[in-house]
């Protein structure tokens, strides 16, 4: 298991060149001069000349990514254009807000998505069933921004038990935490629902009934454990999705996170700041893969690592 | 069951006021909305505001945008400074004289200012700032105040000496006449030159002036907060703390003024106005900008080259529709090539709106039935709906505008480009001179060396009278002079029409009753040395 870790790390690494390679192509490559954008619509050619030099955004493309990936493995990840901070000192206080916030609305959200799948799968065709996919459909349906400025509607100004945003105390991670989650609580729902009915209809599952099992432990031990591989795999991609995806929270909740900075920065044409970040998001996605991947191993014995 | 009523009553509320739409808002005496409860208090004694962008610099010789320049006037302050009425006034100067030639500036200093890590203001300050500046190695936006680069890649140096006859006086001598030269020492911060020793260019992360606040954190995209400066060499200010906090969305802004989290809210969309209706103690108020909108109309285009046909498309656009359609009213029809607030205007005969006068002046240059433009803008939703609104104005006069909206710096890289590139038809923009000056409102616009790809006269307007008189208004420090010279220049380009003249908006704002003596500058930055916090 060890070495298929590492075997699997190993591979990333190629992977991650390729994207850095695309990514930084593609940046270069959409319409927009950082040069211009720093010394103002109102600067003379001269003056953009100026500033492109500074940048060293005169240089042929590819000698740029030299310098790029030059940096890359010296830990040296330039500077943002916008107030010369390093790359590393703007995203680093982003990180914390982004990832408090994944972690707490995915913990919620799997929690009360796989329940509600098991209750709909396991009252199937009755009303419990219908009220969890009312709720399911409702949280794919509704976009999340308008469920933030709703909820800050309603328990901020009208109700003021909770703050509109920022992230200073427990209480005020709660409404942005049920924004992000929603909409994964409710794939999670969906996703739990069917594969729990696909499982339940299965041999095994009838045997363990015919043995005279509870019916609780039919449902867990037997059906939702054989589920929860296709659970782990769709929970996974989520999670990536939720790091790079929480642009519309940290908006309407004014969280200063990645998602927030990486609009900002696209819009800025903050060349540096918005690769860092990409390939942060794309190492980040292949971590979790790596982490689920694992995970099948734990989830099931049987399954063997080569 | 009584408190999820509550929470469903809640959120019902919540559902009709974002529904609600835009109503009409006029501003009178400066107020869109006046609060009728004039009693109330606040709860403590510390000022919160919510703004829509980000700080991204607490540098000030390094201000990527109005915001950062905002914050830094807390902990900051210049040799002069304008005033609430845009008036100049000395600040850590008592006063200052120019030569009869213009070529020379003699600032006064004031004394017994101190720093907040208690070093001493003097004249060296001024020079070590200054010095700090104009190094390239420092790659400080401001170096292009005073230097300027020539198109043979060398640099012209505005200043040519500086000089402390004594410690409190300062001498700023110029290579050649420049008149914004006064106007853009209101963006000449002080900083501490021990500080600056000590820290370099990460000063500013560690700011250090001789403001009425001291900053005690900065975290871009989240907050800034500042402390009383119990030192202030001035009237010490009345809050003991300020916050600035970042909330890009409009909602949640209007959320947090009326749950009390925050004082001042700045920008205030005129489409959340219905929110706040509810509220007895919120003022939304509305300051004259210096934002001109209009739209260019190339001039090297066959159809658009007849003075005739320019100036019946401003005929043809109602400009107090217009300002009624995208600022629920608060704004005013532009009256010049610049807004009122520059220094110089002259307000020139309006084009009433007129749709048989500018049938007829199409008649009159062959273009009766019209012909097809194209219209270039942001691909924000604001200035989506102006682009609109011109289209169909212009649609009853035959003329067919394609709109097509981009993203800002798309626009840029098209506009941009050498003459015989050029594919701009009609650009629906805005601009705002932050200096105030003439020069500075109109030289990269309309002068005739300004085309494209060197600076932004997407019009391609050239007409020498005009150049001469802004060289010559360039020349001179004398304001009545300059106000002649100016004027005249003005008439030329509004006569000229080449652009469409829309409107000047104004800027709005919120805050709660009790809040006085914060207010939004004509620039988009917001002041609040003076605020003060009913108790």
């Amino acid at each position: 298991m060890g070495k298929y870790f590492c075997k699997r790390v190993a591979s990333a690494i190629p992977l991650l060149l390729v994207i850095s390679f695309v990514v930084f192509m593609f940046i270069h490559m959409i319409p927009g001069d950082p040069a211009r954008m720093i010394a103002g619509q109102d600067a003379t050619k001269e003056d953009v000349e100026v500033v492109r030099e500074q940048l060293g955004l005169n240089e042929p493309l590819l000698v740029q990514y030299g310098h790029y990936m030059k940096g890359l493995f010296t830990g040296d990840l330039g500077d943002s254009v916008k107030n010369g901070k390093t790359v590393v000192e703007t995203i680093a206080p982003r990180l914390k807000p982004t990832i408090m916030l994944t972690v707490s609305a995915m913990i919620w959200a799997t929690i009360i998505g796989i329940a509600l799948g098991i209750i709909s799968a396991v009252f199937h065709g009755r009303a419990l069933d219908y009220i969890g996919m009312i709720i399911a459909i409702s949280g794919i349906s509704v976009p999340s921004f308008w469920l933030g400025l709703e909820l800050i509607q309603g328990f901020s100004v009208a109700l003021n038990w909770l703050p509109t945003g920022g992230l200073d105390s427990w209480q005020s991670y709660i409404l942005p935490s049920i924004t992000m989650g929603a909409g994964i609580m409710a794939v999670l729902g969906r996703f739990t629902r069917s594969t729990m009915l696909e499982t339940m209809r299965e041999d095994y599952v009838r045997t363990a009934r015919a043995k005279g099992l509870k019916e609780t432990l039919v449902v867990m031990r037997h059906a939702f454990k054989n589920s929860l591989i296709e659970i782990v795999t769709v929970a996974g991609l989520q999670i990536g999705g939720l790091l790079s995806g929480s642009v519309m929270a940290e908006t309407v909740f004014s969280i200063p996170g990645l998602g927030r900075l990486l609009v900002d920065s696209i819009n800025f044409r903050d060349y540096k700041v918005v690769q860092a970040l990409l390939l942060f998001f794309a190492a980040e996605y292949i971590f979790i893969n790596l982490i689920v991947d694992v995970l099948y191993g734990v989830i099931n014995p049987k399954i063997r690592y080569n | 069951m009584k408190n999820r009523k509550k929470v469903l009553a809640a959120l019902m509320a919540g559902v009709m006021t974002l529904s609600m739409n835009t109503a009409v808002f006029a501003a009178e005496d400066g107020y869109a909305v006046k609060a009728t409860n004039t009693d109330a208090k606040s709860k403590d004694n510390d000022l919160v505001i919510a703004i829509e962008g980000s700080v991204s610099s607490m540098d000030p010789a390094n201000i990527p945008d109005t915001n950062a320049i905002s914050a830094t006037r807390g902990c900051y302050e210049m040799l002069i400074t304008f005033n609430e009425n845009q008036e100049l006034e000395g600040q850590l100067a008592e006063s200052w004289e120019v030569s009869e030639d213009s070529l020379t500036y003699t600032f006064h200093l004031r004394e017994g200012v101190k720093f907040s890590d208690g070093t001493d203001f003097n004249a060296a300050a001024v020079v070590a700032n200054y010095e700090r500046i104009i190094d390239p190695e420092n790659k400080l936006r401001q170096r292009r105040t005073y230097v300027v680069a020539q198109p043979d890649g060398t640099e012209k140096f505005r200043v040519e000496s500086i000089e402390t006859p004594d410690d409190y006086t300062v001498v700023f001598k110029l290579t050649e006449a420049w008149s914004p030269f006064i106007n853009r020492m209101t963006q000449f911060c002080m900083i501490s030159p021990a500080a600056l020793e000590e820290y370099g260019n990460d000063i500013m992360n560690h700011p250090v002036g001789t403001g009425p606040f001291i900053c005690t954190e900065w975290e871009e995209g989240d907050h800034t907060s500042f402390e009383r400066n119990e030192d202030y060499w001035g009237e010490k200010a009345s809050v003991d703390t300020v916050t600035i906090k970042e909330v890009p969305e409009a909602g949640s802004r209007t959320a947090m003024l009326q749950t009390g989290e925050a004082d001042l809210v700045y920008p205030m969309p005129a489409d959340q106005m219905a929110a706040i209706q509810g509220s007895d103690d919120v003022n939304v108020l509305a300051a004259d900008s210096n934002i001109m909108r209009y739209v260019t109309l190339n001039m090297n285009l066959p159809e658009l080259q007849d003075v005739k046909v320019r100036q019946a498309m401003n005929y043809a656009i109602d400009k107090d529709a217009y300002i009624q359609l995208m600022y629920a009213g608060n704004g005013k029809p532009a009256t010049s090539v610049v807004p009122s607030i520059i220094s110089g205007y002259k307000e020139q005969t309006p084009y009433t709106y007129d749709v048989e006068k500018a049938k007829e002046l199409m008649k009159e240059a062959g273009y009766e039935d019209g012909f097809k433009l194209t219209l270039w803008g942001d691909n924000i939703t604001q200035d989506v709906k102006g682009m609109t609104f011109v289209k169909q104005m212009l649609s009853q006069i035959n003329i067919d505008v394609e709109v097509l909206p981009m993203e800002s710096a798309t626009i840029s890289d098209k506009i941009y480009v050498e003459k015989d590139e050029a594919e701009v038809n009609m650009w629906y923009v805005n601009w705002s001179a932050s200096d105030f000056t003439m020069d500075g409102s109109v030289r990269s616009l309309l002068y005739s060396d300004m085309c494209p790809p060197t600076s932004a006269n997407t019009a391609y307007f050239s007409d020498e009278e005009f150049d001469k008189l802004l060289d010559e208004g360039l020349a001179t420090a004398d304001p009545e002079k300059q106000a002649e010279i100016y004027g005249k220049a003005q008439t030329i380009a509004w006569e000229a029409a080449p652009w469409l003249f829309l409107g000047n908006d104004q800027l709005l704002y919120a805050a709660k009753s009790y809040l006085s003596g914060a207010y939004v500058s004509p620039d988009g930055s917001f002041n609040f040395a003076h605020a003060e916090l009913a108790q």
